[in-house]
């Protein structure tokens, strides 16, 4: 993509190559002005940040007037009553809660399963980025004795053929439940209630109640595994074979009065449209009732626009609730950026009364605001972990989120805590009956965005600008040191040679395009080098018993071994002693070839996850471009040339803790325990950082030399 | 000193066996992880036509004594099917799936070097003792030819585009070694060899069909030479000084010499159609034999070449044809397949005038850019030209954009990946996404081969350089 605007200079037609020649020559400039361009614009994208809109048609959110009354309050009420009285108890309440929820379940009509399901050792698969989830990997080592229980109900839509269904999904702790868990269930079960008896319904519903015992994430995950692998009767002896069928089933069978709705069998409806994932939290809010939505999920994906925005629409303006989506705290307080903002808001005065028709000016509150969204946003996309059970459900491509809503005061009021339930399951209501009527999946929307608040958003064409100024330095620059280490190269072939000799001399000097082959094997070697470290804890995490600490050592000393062996291996091309003419030209053509390496490298993120990209391209911009071989520096004793080596040698200072800090994260979350998508994108990051790591491997080799 | 060169020649060599073997330990060690890499299912790799699981469905129906192309599901010939179907259903116990088909294409990939490099061995010997012709004394004699022919197989055998097509499973290197052979057996001038070469790549794949031209040049005016014309000019610089030494009667006797491979023969082009129409008789009825219960050849010729050339299946690759008629109106749809198909006939003519000297070269032009235009194109196709390219390492050192054009290959063939991903798996994406990198492609593809054309005729420049200088300074 933008591989053909290193090209474009170089292409035929006069003017544009006059255009490629003035940009190679004025290189130094351009990359200056593109680099603070790049970060100008991303500071200035909240100020670029749109209204959201509803894109879909079909979905016409909060046309009907909703169903949900106080009948079906009370209905959660007796639930919520019923499950707070059997925590009470101390016994066996695990399945007791399971069954109560069943048995309330059926008592609506709708049809059972439960799905048992072992908590899996995290597996990590470096190549399942390519490949469908978890395609295969069903052997996978069981503890036996550990296992949780998600009840499943489905109502069947009476309009509906089958084919299509809505989820709702609260996770909740079997053994433990509290309040919130307690008021999520009552919210969903109202729900489901009156789901039963509508006639408008085309999609089926499916309610999930997920067993958090063992993470919330986990039990989601396991459930939609079973959902989209069917375990054929071969598989399923297999597991029977490690697992002895514990009698669960019959156990929760016995003395129920609606034995013959439950199936022992997996029940399925169709594919998903969307899922909601309902939580509540009380007493933490000072203003007013609000709604949290959390939509990452890994890897940065993002659920379609439309989705978020049926919420915030329904939650705004029916149900009155404020809805908040996560910020960084710490950025609100920030002074540079009030500061910046209030001079934005001048400007936008400024332009307004210029000319009444631009109107790009943004309060400085709300800009400091929007700024401290996008960075939790880019934050959280970079980071690549879920930030809920929704997370499990984008895996599968389908769109969900995480709806966290939470009252002003602690729900003891009686009346409060009615007008509470009311909202959630009238907010919920609206939404499910909003997708009800979509007919196709959701596609109308964006999917990759950046959310500045809960009703703002920056498309992908807005912020792609910010990263494409940032990384146009790199192939200029890369282009321009290539010509230089060729302009180099013809002077020193001709000094020698006399002027009758210079045509077959023209001839007889080393061929000068290949030049670059040792550069590129220099520069492959290296990142080999980082592909394998990257590799490593998959291995290391093989080793049976221990502790992370001692894994984390292995890790170093491996990696740092590797690299000699590597290099042994692969033609020595480290122990040259080499005479210092032709030093220099090897060098620009190493960092030339680094420098578009690296260009590929971002260029590959910013497809594959655009935060990782944007932030990778902040720190290693200015580093590929300010790099030098240390010993050249030093020898010419300047005060331009010392406060290049000290700005290379900060700058080199302030990316390798970061990739010190990524990496030694990565290790201890991904020994941890965290799921392969999770530690699959901390590898993701790592790489991106591992193409940083072999600049100083080869700026280190060159103060070496 | 002697001893000292030779031990060095015995060094390179040794140098040259250990990267092969390793080269082949690396295929066997991927070959034990399919799973993992999937690379079976990748578009990139497998097309319709190439993919083994097609024809194990093929061999499957066959079985069943069903025709082979019933269900659109197999579309190669029915001699691959004989000779490759029995190992697909072969299993040993306890060893991944498809191995003995692994096997084989990891022994056609082999071959496939060595062939390469006896052919670059061949060109360098023509490439040396041209030069000496034209008393390029210093090139001649410096050190800095490169063993084309090693590089070039290197190249191939090291290439990641060949080892994912012999890994994935595809029969591209069968393809390729049919195109491989015909081009060896046409430098060495067997022509049985050739023309065997010949037919099978194009009864398999069909597009080697234009490598005719190629061939008869090859057998009528021998390998790779500069053009002719400096063999004329230098033959009258030689003329017009006539001191008397003994040099110049040796060197009247080396251009008398040189004369001789720059007459059009006709010889080993007879032999060569000769035999041609023999092997295709030949191929004709062994098909005609296996397909006879299914409706016969023509039925074969609909379901193999008419599929190729009508673009039928328009599931994603790398080419741009499959997006293209999936968009294009129904009524346009025969207009363009004669355009897209004619573009290659087109290139031809002119291509053949103008390199007629330098055939090798000419086929890779011709395979590349079919390669590039034809319908169901795959990594292994790119791998074929790319070791090929390596044969004229010596004539093309001065490429403009080699670095530029292996960035974007490096950079296409990992972004292809990521955008099927993002658009199959993610759905974040669409075919768009993918297209895009498969224009790239393209692109690259164009400017490989425009690069190399300008830079080989540049390098023919170059040598008439000293020569016209030389004639004018006797003039």
């Amino acid at each position: 993509m933008a591989e053909s605007e290193a090209e474009v200079p170089k292409a035929k037609p006069r003017p544009i190559v006059r255009l490629g020649i003035f940009l190679i020559s004025h290189s130094c400039l351009f990359s200056v002005i593109c680099c603070t361009a790049g970060v100008l614009t991303l500071l200035l994208l909240p100020v670029l940040a749109k209204n959201t809109y509803i894109s879909e048609n079909a979905l016409m959110p909060g046309s009907a007037n909703p169903m949900f009354s106080s009948q079906e309050v009370s209905e959660a009420n007796r639930l919520v009553k019923s499950l707070t009285s059997l925590d009470s108890k101390p016994v066996g309440s695990g399945i007791e809660s399971q069954r109560l929820i069943a048995e309330y379940m059926s008592d609506l009509g709708a049809e059972i399963s439960y799905h048992k399901f072992y908590p899996r050792s995290n597996q990590f698969h470096p190549l399942h980025f390519f490949s469908y989830p978890d395609s295969g990997s069903t052997r996978e080592n069981v503890s036996c004795i550990s296992h949780g229980l998600n009840t499943v109900g489905i109502i069947r839509a009476p309009r509906g053929d089958g084919k299509e269904a809505i989820v709702l999904v609260t996770p909740y702790n079997s053994l433990k439940v509290g309040p919130g868990e307690a008021l999520s269930l009552g919210i969903a079960y109202s729900v489901f209630s009156l789901l039963t008896q509508v006639t408008w319904l085309a999609k089926d519903i499916i309610w999930l109640v997920a067993d958090s015992r063992y993470g919330e994430y986990a039990a989601v995950n396991a459930w939609l595994r079973d959902y989209h692998m069917p375990v054929f009767s071969g598989l399923s002896a297999l597991k029977a074979e490690i697992c002895p069928v514990s009698n669960v089933h019959n156990e929760l069978k016995e003395n129920s009065v609606t034995e013959r709705k439950i199936n022992d069998g997996f029940r399925r409806a169709g594919t998903m449209a969307t899922a909601l994932v309902i939580k509540v939290t009380d007493g933490s809010e000072h203003f007013e009732d609000s709604l949290s939505i959390y939509a990452e999920a890994s890897n940065g994906q993002m659920p379609n626009l439309d989705l978020i925005n049926i919420v915030n629409y329904l939650a705004v303006h029916r149900q009155g609730l404020r809805v908040k989506v996560e910020k960084m705290r710490s950025l609100i307080n920030c002074k540079w950026l009030k500061i910046l903002g209030e001079i934005l808001q001048s400007l936008g005065h400024v332009a307004k009364s210029l000319n009444p028709q631009w109107k790009f000016g943004i309060p400085a509150k709300d800009y400091v605001e929007g700024a401290a969204t996008l960075a939790s946003s880019l934050y959280y996309q970079a980071l690549g972990v879920p930030t809920g059970p929704h997370g499990a459900f984008r895996d599968y491509e389908i769109d969900a989120i995480t709806m966290e809503i939470s009252s002003r005061v602690a729900l003891n009021n009686k009346a409060r805590k009615n007008d509470f339930l009311l909202r959630g399951g009238r907010l919920i209501e609206g939404v499910i009956r909003t997708v009800n009527n979509l007919l196709e999946k959701f596609h109308q929307s964006f999917f990759l965005y950046l959310l500045t608040s809960p009703s703002k958003f920056v498309s992908v064409g807005v912020y792609m600008i910010a990263f494409a100024l940032l990384v146009a330095s790199l192939p200029v620059v890369a282009a321009s040191l290539y010509a230089d280490a060729h302009k180099v190269d013809p002077s020193f072939g001709i000094d020698k040679s006399t002027p009758q000799a210079s045509a077959t001399d023209e001839l007889s000097i080393t061929p000068r395009s290949c030049k670059w082959l040792n550069a590129a094997k220099k520069v492959f070697l290296v990142h080999l080098w980082g592909a394998v470290v990257s590799f490593l804890p998959y291995f290391i995490c093989q080793i049976p018993s221990c502790t992370p600490t001692t894994s984390f050592v292995v890790w170093v000393l491996l990696s740092s071994f590797s690299l000699p062996i590597l290099s042994l291996i692969l033609g020595s091309s480290f122990s040259y002693g080499r005479p210092s003419q032709p030093q220099k030209r090897d060098w620009t053509l190493l960092k030339s070839v680094t420098i578009s390496a690296a260009f590929i490298g971002l260029c590959l993120m910013s497809v594959i996850n655009f935060a990782t990209a944007e932030i990778g391209a902040l720190l290693m911009v200015p580093m590929c471009l300010m790099a030098q071989p240390l010993k050249l520096d030093i020898r010419s004793r300047k005060l331009r040339k010392f406060l290049r080596v000290a700005c290379n040698l900060a700058l080199g200072f302030l990316g390798f803790p970061p990739a010190g800090f990524f990496v030694l994260k990565g290790a201890f979350e991904g020994f941890g325990g965290i799921t392969v998508g999770d530690f699959w994108s901390w590898l993701e990051s790592i790489w991106s950082w591992s193409s940083a790591t072999y600049l100083y491997i080869g700026w280190f080799e060159r103060t070496r030399s | 000193m002697e001893p000292k060169e030779q031990s060095k020649e015995k060094k390179e060599k040794l140098w040259f066996w250990n990267w092969v073997i390793a080269s082949v330990i690396f295929r066997l060690v991927l070959i034990y992880f399919p799973k993992n890499l999937n690379l079976a299912s990748r578009p990139e790799v497998s097309t319709p036509l190439t993919s083994l699981r097609r024809l194990a469905e093929g061999y499957w129906l066959k079985q069943l004594s069903m025709s082979p192309y019933a269900g659109s599901m197999y579309h190669g010939s029915p001699l691959l099917l004989s000779l490759l179907g029995p190992l697909t259903v072969k299993r040993i116990e306890g060893q991944p799936d498809h191995l003995l088909c692994s096997l084989v294409f990891v022994i056609a990939d082999i071959v496939n070097a060595m062939l390469i490099r006896a052919t670059g061995q061949n060109l360098q010997m023509e490439y040396t003792r041209s030069l000496k012709l034209l008393d390029h004394v210093k090139l001649s004699e410096k050190p800095e030819i490169i063993p084309s022919g090693d590089i070039a197989a290197l190249v191939y055998l090291w290439n990641p585009f060949t080892i994912v097509a012999c890994v994935g499973l595809s029969t591209s290197p069968i393809e390729n070694l049919a195109i491989i052979l015909s081009l060896y057996g046409a430098c060495k001038r067997q022509a049985p060899l050739a023309a065997f070469g010949w037919v099978i790549a194009t009864h398999l794949s069909l597009y080697p069909a234009i490598l005719i031209i190629p061939m008869i040049l090859l057998l009528g005016y021998g390998t790779d030479t500069p053009p002719r014309k400096l063999f004329l000019q230098r033959r009258n610089v030689e003329v017009g000084d006539n001191p008397p030494n003994d040099r110049c009667c040796e060197r009247e006797e080396v251009v008398h010499r040189s004369e001789v491979p720059h007459v059009f023969s006709w010889r080993p082009v007879i032999h060569f159609f000769c035999w041609t129409s023999l092997w295709s008789v030949y191929v004709l009825v062994l098909c005609g034999i296996s397909v006879k219960q299914y409706g016969g050849l023509w039925e074969l010729f609909k379901r193999t070449y008419g599929f190729m050339l009508t673009v039928q299946d328009l599931s994603p690759n790398i080419g741009v044809l499959w997006y293209f008629f999936a968009e294009v109106f129904d009524f346009f749809r025969n207009f363009f397949l004669i355009v897209f198909h004619g573009n290659i006939l087109f290139m031809m003519l002119p291509l053949a005038i103008r390199l007629k000297h330098r055939p090798c070269f000419l086929a890779f032009v011709y395979i590349a850019i079919s390669s590039m235009l034809k319908s169901y194109p795959s990594v292994g196709d790119s791998a074929l030209y790319l070791g090929l390219l390596g044969l004229f390492v010596n004539e093309l050192a001065d490429m403009q954009f080699s670095f530029f054009l292996f960035c974007g290959y490096v950079g296409v063939s990992l972004l292809s990946p990521v955008m099927h991903n993002l658009w199959i798996w993610r759905g974040t994406g669409n075919a768009n996404f993918y297209f895009a990198t498969a224009m790239a492609y393209a692109c690259l593809q164009i400017i490989l081969v425009v690069e190399s054309v300008s830079a080989m005729l540049n390098h023919d420049r170059k040598l008439r350089k000293p020569l016209t200088e030389l004639q004018d300074g006797k003039n």
